[in-house]
């Protein structure tokens, strides 16, 4: 996991249009902290809330969805529902005490390679200053 | 006979806490038995608690061991035991009873050292029970005197403005050394005798096939509240936590009453519905246990009944098995 | 109204138009009652109704997918908008379900009435008081001193058809001065963010995982609920705060848009932890953006399975 006050962020990105924005960036040799790990979905639709919940529960100091914009989305529909999870998912991390930020959702299409690093460098800055992610446990003793 | 006055109790137990890791009942949300550091973190209008105290000895969740990769061997390391000598207080005679049941499957022919270590290293200062009892309690039934010191090594017993003190065993007597407990008159309140149960282990038999088991079933939720609540429910699983560089095996609790109990690999459940489920359940109380160790595997410390989402109680499942099962 | 309830279902037995019907009886303890199966019409006289009902007896509904034939059950207002839910979900078809409808008048939490009264032996409704009889004595108590909490929010779903109503059916008066129902939401919305952790935290170390919450609420009815699977496990079976802080999100999350706050949840916990305050969050949210209340209407799409075109955007912050 982390160590001293590294982020590690968790990134979800959809294949058609925010994974190749970020292939973008990275053919454009820009440049961007680290600390995100990037999963390829198909939509952004394809995450499930449980996989934030998941994340951030065992300690992830961040979960990232980045998706095509609305009604650009390469099943039509997908982004729309993201968007309506995302909305009330924030509510309810919130509602427990999980920072605002540590959730985050973005559009990025295959052609914004900058925007892709300028949003990568953001929300890390921003997770970075929260610190680590408060539910980080250790395991039980005895 | 021994008494302390009431008064005089939390400062007692302020000294034990200075010595010992003190567990009594405290308010956290519910009833508790927790370890406290001072005495006025205690509560002693209470019946009982809810989690019962096996929570102590059988903790819920209970790191065994961790273990690492260290270049091409696997390292143990045992979680360490405990770091002072505990004295819990508080413990109702039904619970105390229980723990003696519980040490015959961990203190018995297979050892296991986790439990003993915490038994051995706790001092149990029991509180005999008030008249009259809750609602739900029916020890007396189970062959348990709510007055009595059995399992404990000191019992307390109220008489208005000062404690019964009784010291039966030789850990008891080292924790009130130096105490000074002024011999006084104190007259032991009568306890009351409760029902028979003779013959429940044949009766119950007899009613393997029975409806009864399935009706009961059509209430039950399959939660694992009447078993985590039970003092004398004992069944655990292991799990490991961690990652193929290392990690934490954990002991915990488990429940016969969720579905996936006895699910195996395959698939295959050898007790698929509710129906065989619930009657496992009061099958082990009242005919496994007591054929496997000699006596009955219920307290009667009611939890089950007070706490059963939807109103089962045992004390109607008893009274069915005396009336309608054959000796 | 019990005599008028006990005529209906053992006319319904012996037409044969239900295979059992599902009710409130007597429990061991005055005041205490517990769910009952009618399958014959010697077993009708135990169906009771009275202020200490509190189970949501649509909850065991979930079985007639494994079953054939009719079941009947009688419902309180709240109760009712589960079946309204389990139609929606797919769960039950409403012409197997025959629907008693009872008016019910608020439920009485017990706590609240062991504090008040000493060895209560009986508790009726009577217009806006509860009369308890204690020994000898009836005394009138202002409903609003011994109902249940979510009886202060109470909401009939308003077009339910029920197949019979037990006398007049209204749905509850309404409490005098209520505050709105999201108050102690707002309440705790108006803490930081950090307080709220603590606060959440403190509640979750408690949970012992025994998953009576999720058992008893009709809105769980899996095949294979998602804390059984062992590919993925989402979580493991020891209550670390991490582990009991999952299960908690996750069934919140899986109560969106579906969560009718029949209690039944924070009744049934052992450990008294606060879960309507857990879900009403959400179902605040669903209402103030989505205007949707589960359990209303048959009709109504639930939130998650739909969408607009200009849904509220929280990227954009706007609703193109």
């Amino acid at each position: 996991m982390a160590s001293d006050n590294q982020p590690t962020i968790l990134v979800f990105a959809c294949n058609w249009c925010s994974y190749a924005g970020a292939d973008l960036a990275g053919v454009s040799r820009l440049e961007m902290p680290p600390h995100c790990r990037v999963v390829r979905v198909m939509c952004s639709a394809r995450v499930r809330p449980e996989f934030v919940i998941a994340a951030l529960s065992r300690g992830l100091d961040g979960v990232v969805v980045l998706g095509c914009h609305p009604g650009d989305c390469h099943y039509s529909e997908g982004n729309y529902y993201t968007r309506r999870r995302a909305l009330l998912l924030k509510g309810l991390l919130e509602h427990v005490g999980i920072e605002p930020e540590r959730f985050q959702l973005r559009w990025i299409s295959a052609s914004e390679g900058a925007k892709f690093a300028q949003t990568i460098t953001e929300i890390t800055g921003e997770i970075e200053a929260l610190g680590p992610n408060g539910r980080k446990q250790p395991l039980p003793e005895r | 006979m021994k008494t302390i006055k009431k008064s005089h109790l939390a400062e007692w137990l302020n000294t034990v806490a200075q010595g010992y890791d003190l567990f009594g009942p405290a308010l956290d949300g519910v009833v508790q038995f927790k370890r406290v550091e001072s005495s006025d973190q205690l509560v002693f209008d209470y019946a009982n608690s809810v989690v019962p105290p096996k929570n102590l000895f059988l903790p819920q969740t209970e790191c065994l061991f961790a273990f690492r990769r260290e270049g091409g061997s696997i390292i143990l390391e045992p979680s360490g035991g405990l770091e002072r000598e505990r004295v819990l207080f508080g413990i109702r005679p039904c619970d105390a009873r229980s723990l003696l049941l519980l040490d015959k499957v961990f203190n018995g022919d297979l050892e296991d050292t986790y439990y003993q270590e915490k038994r051995r290293g706790t001092t149990l200062v029991g509180l005999a029970c008030p008249s009259p009892p809750q609602r739900t309690c029916f020890c007396t039934s189970m062959g348990i005197d709510p007055l009595s010191p059995e399992g404990v090594d000191i019992l307390l017993t109220d008489l208005g403005d000062r404690y019964l003190v009784e010291v039966t065993t030789e850990k008891g007597e080292e924790l009130v050394e130096g105490l000074f407990l002024p011999s006084a008159e104190g007259e032991k309140p009568k306890g009351e005798k409760g029902k028979s149960l003779e013959g429940i282990e044949e009766k119950i038999s007899s009613l393997w096939e029975d409806e009864y088991w399935r009706e009961l079933s059509r209430r039950c939720l399959g939660c694992g509240i009447c078993t985590y609540l039970c003092p004398t429910c004992r069944c655990f699983d292991l799990t490991d936590v961690g990652s193929t560089l290392g990690g934490k095996r954990f002991r915990c609790w488990d429940s016969c009453m969720f579905a996936d109990f006895t699910r195996m690999a395959s698939g295959v459940n050898p007790r698929p519905t509710g129906k065989e489920r619930v009657r496992q359940r009061y099958f082990d109380k009242f005919s496994y246990f007591p054929e496997q160790y000699g006596v009955l595997g219920c307290v009667g410390c009611g939890r089950c009944s007070q706490y059963c989402p939807v109103g089962i109680d045992i004390r109607t499942i008893i009274n069915e098995v005396m009336a309608r099962g054959a000796k | 109204m019990e005599q008028e309830l006990r005529e209906i279902v053992r006319k319904l037995l012996q037409e044969g138009a239900i295979e059992y019907f599902i009710g409130y009886a007597e429990g061991v303890e005055p005041l205490h009652t517990t769910p009952c199966f009618i399958e014959r019409e010697e077993q009708v006289q135990a169906l009771i109704w009275s202020p200490l009902c509190p189970y949501n007896l649509a909850r065991y509904l979930h079985q007639m997918k494994n079953e054939a034939g009719k079941v009947g059950l009688v419902v309180k207002g709240c109760d009712a908008r589960a079946i309204v839910e389990l139609v929606k979900g797919n769960q039950i078809q409403r012409e197997r379900v025959v629907v008693v409808g009872v008016p019910c008048q608020g439920q009485v939490d017990l706590a609240k009435l062991e504090e008040a009264f000493q060895g209560v032996e009986a508790v009726e409704g009577k217009g806006d008081t509860f009369l308890v009889t204690v020994g000898e004595k009836v005394h009138r108590v202002e409903k609003e001193r011994l109902w249940r909490e979510k009886c202060f929010s109470c909401k009939h779903p308003i077009s339910f058809e029920y197949d019979f109503v037990l006398g007049e059916m209204s749905p509850l008066l309404l409490a005098r001065g209520s505050e709105s129902e999201f108050a102690m939401v707002e309440e705790l919305e108006r803490l930081s963010v950090e307080e709220r952790r603590a606060f959440w935290r403190a509640q979750f170390e408690r949970c012992i995982r025994c998953y009576a919450c999720r058992d008893i609420c009709y809105a769980c009815y899996c095949q294979e609920c998602i804390f059984e699977s062992r590919a993925p496990r989402w979580l493991e079976k020891i209550t670390t705060p991490l582990d009991n802080q999952t299960y908690h999100l996750i069934r919140a999350w899986h109560m969106v848009g579906r969560c009718i706050d029949c209690g039944e949840c924070e009744r049934v916990c052992p450990m008294s932890i606060p879960l309507r305050l857990l879900y009403k969050k959400v179902e605040k949210e669903v209402e103030q953006l989505f205007d949707y209340e589960a359990g209303m209407r048959v009709e109504e799409v639930p939130p998650l399975v739909t969408f607009q075109v200009d849904d509220l955007d929280l990227v954009t912050q706007e609703s193109s």
